[in-house]
């Protein structure tokens, strides 16, 4: 059951549904964490700046500046601004011995205002150093007012002496940054500790201060947290519709396979008629049910001819075999004369003459049928063959004063003499037995490009069209009760048809009713070239037989 | 009693003909269909013996014409096929037997017999009247137990009236059923077999009907 085509289905699209929900849940999932730390990062950001304004207000105004503004050209020889800070060994050991993600960004809208000299601990401290001392109640408000969200900051000063912070600043390491002899302003932006409950961001680099506002994530984690539950859920469910919706497209595209199958199993020897329902000729399955039908159908008129063959074959040797058993019977149920005894015996003879000559032409057509005919590919002229066999039935024609005129012209075919002398005699031999008393039989041949024609016409009483295309047809007789008469078995014109076909040839009769009829047998004249294009054809004839 | 062979093969019929008239039937041909069927509707046969592979007309459409045309006939199915298709088919249509070619006289000779008697209505192959004893298997019988010697044409008016019995036999229809198309139909043919069987069997057993016919009482 688990090796069906339905149940491979279902779980190859179960595994690729799955594949992709939790890519894509996954993929959701991280960039709503991205959107929300850049959400927090903000915040962070616009907490700095209010930081970083007040502390602006705070400052003594450095000789002839603006507070904060103490710009200094920058010096060519100081062109190498140092503005990673993690590169530092000093910043890598005390800035972020455990942070998980550290950015660096060059602050581009905070121009270098302030720089230090000299760089590392433990540098001069700055002619602006500058100590804030307790900050004012409505900067610690900030970080009290709203105790929801956390919010903390450090301010401390290059030289690593923290300054001021929050009341609220959990225990936290802060990294003794040293800004770059330029004194580039630099952003960090880390989440530590590992469990990255908080956010933090730094500005370092401003008035020789480092201002870090951090924030604890331990709510947008939860809230993340939850919305990844469910999304969890409603990947589940997504899944789980999938699966069941693909398990009913899968047997909705499966039923009518089981119904063709259930359908081509009911078909069997004995009944050969059913057919599949095709529903849709043009799609994929419909063609499939087209094709499987026309495949029944070939087999069923096989099956038929083939059944009507052995049934027409069973009859035609049980007939004379039934002759000889009651004749037998008869003769032996009393005593009877010397005469009668000699009756049944002749009779007797008949009808096994019969029976071998039934049992020839059976064996014949079945050696033509199995495709291995033998025949023998001597090249010889038609005219010597036909005048044979001519001589052949003239006692018969005698016998019903009938004129055989046989003018043939020479011709070469290549080909089995037997064969072809069989072919001739048996067309000679209707020709005159389905004739009128006194009548004529006409044997002639001519040349048609590449194709000797070879005709046989008699003066009998023709056949009817509808009767004319059965005539090669095993076992067909126009007239069952004159071939009965004459010990025809309906054989012959099949026999002769198998053998001209072997030949590369064709055999065509034409009739007109009351006036008589024209065999005509076609055989490829034998040139040189002609020789391995017989062969060809021959054995292309045995593969089409194999085939029927 | 009066059988009809349909069946084209020449030499089949003269075998089943002759071996059926030494049996003291009398019989009938035909070799093809339509000509069967005239004579089987023209005829009132004991039985026809059907080959189903016929020129003109073959043995089914023969049966059934012969069916729609009420004749109840007892007919044998001679054929060559034996799938049970065709036996179907045959008992179907209305035969009451089947035989398979090749088949052998003495057995179609008992399937005949056997037809003949079921369509009388008498399963029995023996009828007793009296002291005479009609052995239809065998087709002997005996008075008082001892055999008698009868011709078969002396056996098929005995039996056929004994079939008959408490009926009325006109001289027509013993004509018609004892006698085929080949035998001259002398009117003293039957009274000479009657006086013989009377002679051998005993004077009481056949009361003749002057003028109409004969009859044995029951």
């Amino acid at each position: 059951m688990f090796k069906s085509l339905r149940w491979r289905l279902q779980v190859w699209h179960a595994i690729v549904l799955l594949t992709v929900l939790t890519s894509f849940g996954g993929i959701v999932h991280s960039l709503h964490w991205q959107t929300r730390l850049q959400q927090v990062d903000a915040e962070l950001d616009r907490t700095a700046g209010a930081v970083m304004s007040q502390l602006r207000r705070l400052l003594p105004r450095p000789p002839g500046g603006r507070p904060g503004g103490g710009r200094r050209p920058r010096r060519a020889d100081e062109a190498a601004p140092e503005t990673d800070a993690t590169s530092r060994p000093d910043m890598n050991v005390a800035a972020a011995p455990r942070s998980d993600s550290l950015r660096t960004e060059s602050s581009t809208d905070h121009p270098p205002s302030v720089s230090s000299e000299q760089a590392g601990p433990p540098g001069p401290p700055r002619r602006d150093r500058f100590d804030p001392g307790p900050l004012p109640e409505e900067f610690q408000q900030l970080f009290h007012g709203d105790e929801e969200s956390r919010l903390y900051f450090v301010i401390w000063g290059g030289n690593g002496d923290l300054l001021q912070k929050s009341d609220s600043t959990p225990e936290i390491s802060y990294p003794n940054l040293h800004v770059g002899r330029e004194g580039l302003p630099i952003r960090l932006v880390r989440s530590r500790p590992a469990d990255q409950t908080y956010r933090e961001v730094i500005h370092a680099g401003m008035f020789d201060m480092n201002i870090l506002v951090g924030r604890s994530l331990e709510k947008d984690l939860a809230a993340h947290h939850r919305s990844g539950l469910l999304l969890a859920g409603a990947g589940l469910i997504i899944l789980a519709a999938g699966v069941l919706g693909g398990g009913w497209l899968s047997s909705r595209a499966i039923l009518p396979i089981a119904e063709m199958t259930a359908t081509a199993e009911s078909i069997s020897a004995l009944d050969l008629s059913k057919r599949i329902n095709v529903k849709e000729t043009d799609s994929e399955l419909g063609k499939l049910a087209t094709v499987l039908n026309q495949t029944f159908d070939r087999l069923q008129s096989a099956f038929e001819r083939q059944s009507q063959f052995t049934a027409d074959a069973s009859h035609e040797l049980r007939t004379p075999l039934s002759v000889i058993s009651t004749h037998t019977e008869l003769a032996l149920s009393r005593p009877r004369s010397n005469e009668d005894y000699r009756g049944a015996i002749e009779t007797c003879r008949r009808a096994s003459q019969r029976m071998k000559s039934l049992i020839d032409s059976l064996l014949l057509l079945a050696r033509f049928d199995s495709g291995a005919p033998s025949l023998k590919q001597d090249r010889f002229d038609l005219k010597p063959l036909l005048e044979d066999c001519a001589e052949l039935v003239e006692p018969l024609a005698a016998q019903r004063q009938i004129r055989i005129e046989c003018e043939p012209h020479s011709c070469d075919v290549r080909g089995d003499w037997d064969r072809l002398s069989q072919v001739v005699t048996n067309l000679l031999t209707n020709a005159i037995r389905y004739n009128v008393e006194g009548g004529h039989v006409g044997v002639t041949t001519r040349v048609e490009g590449e194709t000797a024609i070879l005709s046989v016409t008699d003066t009998g009483v023709g056949i009817a069209a509808d009767q004319l295309s059965r005539i090669f047809d095993r076992f067909y007789q126009v007239d069952k009760a004159r071939s009965r008469a004459e010990g025809s078995s309906g054989l012959g014109l099949s026999i002769c048809k198998t053998i001209v076909e072997a030949h590369g040839g064709t055999i065509v009769a034409t009739s007109d009713v009351g006036v008589g009829t024209t065999l005509e047998v076609r055989l490829p004249l034998a040139t040189e070239s002609a020789a391995a294009a017989t062969e060809t054809k021959s054995n292309e004839f045995s593969k089409e037989l194999l085939l029927k | 009693m009066r059988v009809l062979v349909v069946e084209d093969e020449p030499d089949v019929i003269r075998a089943v003909a002759m071996y059926l008239r030494e049996e003291g039937y009398s019989v009938d041909t035909a070799d093809n269909g339509e000509d069967g069927l005239f004579k089987g509707i023209t005829w009132d046969y004991d039985a026809i013996l059907l080959d189903v592979m016929l020129p003109r007309r073959d043995g089914w459409s023969v049966l059934a014409e012969l069916r729609r045309q009420n004749k109840t006939t007892p007919v044998l199915m001679l054929t060559a096929r034996d799938t049970v298709k065709d036996r179907i088919r045959g008992l179907d249509t209305g035969a009451d037997d089947y035989l398979i070619k090749p088949f052998e006289l003495s057995e179609l000779a008992a399937r005949l017999r056997a037809l003949i008697r079921r369509s009388a209505g008498k399963s029995q192959p023996i009828i007793e009247i009296g002291n005479v004893t009609i052995d239809m298997t065998s087709r002997t019988v005996s008075v008082d137990g001892t055999a008698v010697a009868l011709t078969a044409k002396e056996y098929c008016l005995l039996e056929f009236l004994a079939i008959h019995r408490g009926e009325l036999v006109t001289r027509t229809k013993i004509y018609d059923h004892l006698f085929d198309e080949y035998d001259a139909s002398l009117s003293n043919l039957v009274d000479v077999y009657v006086s013989n069987i009377r002679r051998k069997v005993g004077r009481e057993l056949i009361t003749t009907r002057r003028g109409m016919g004969y009859i044995i009482d029951s």
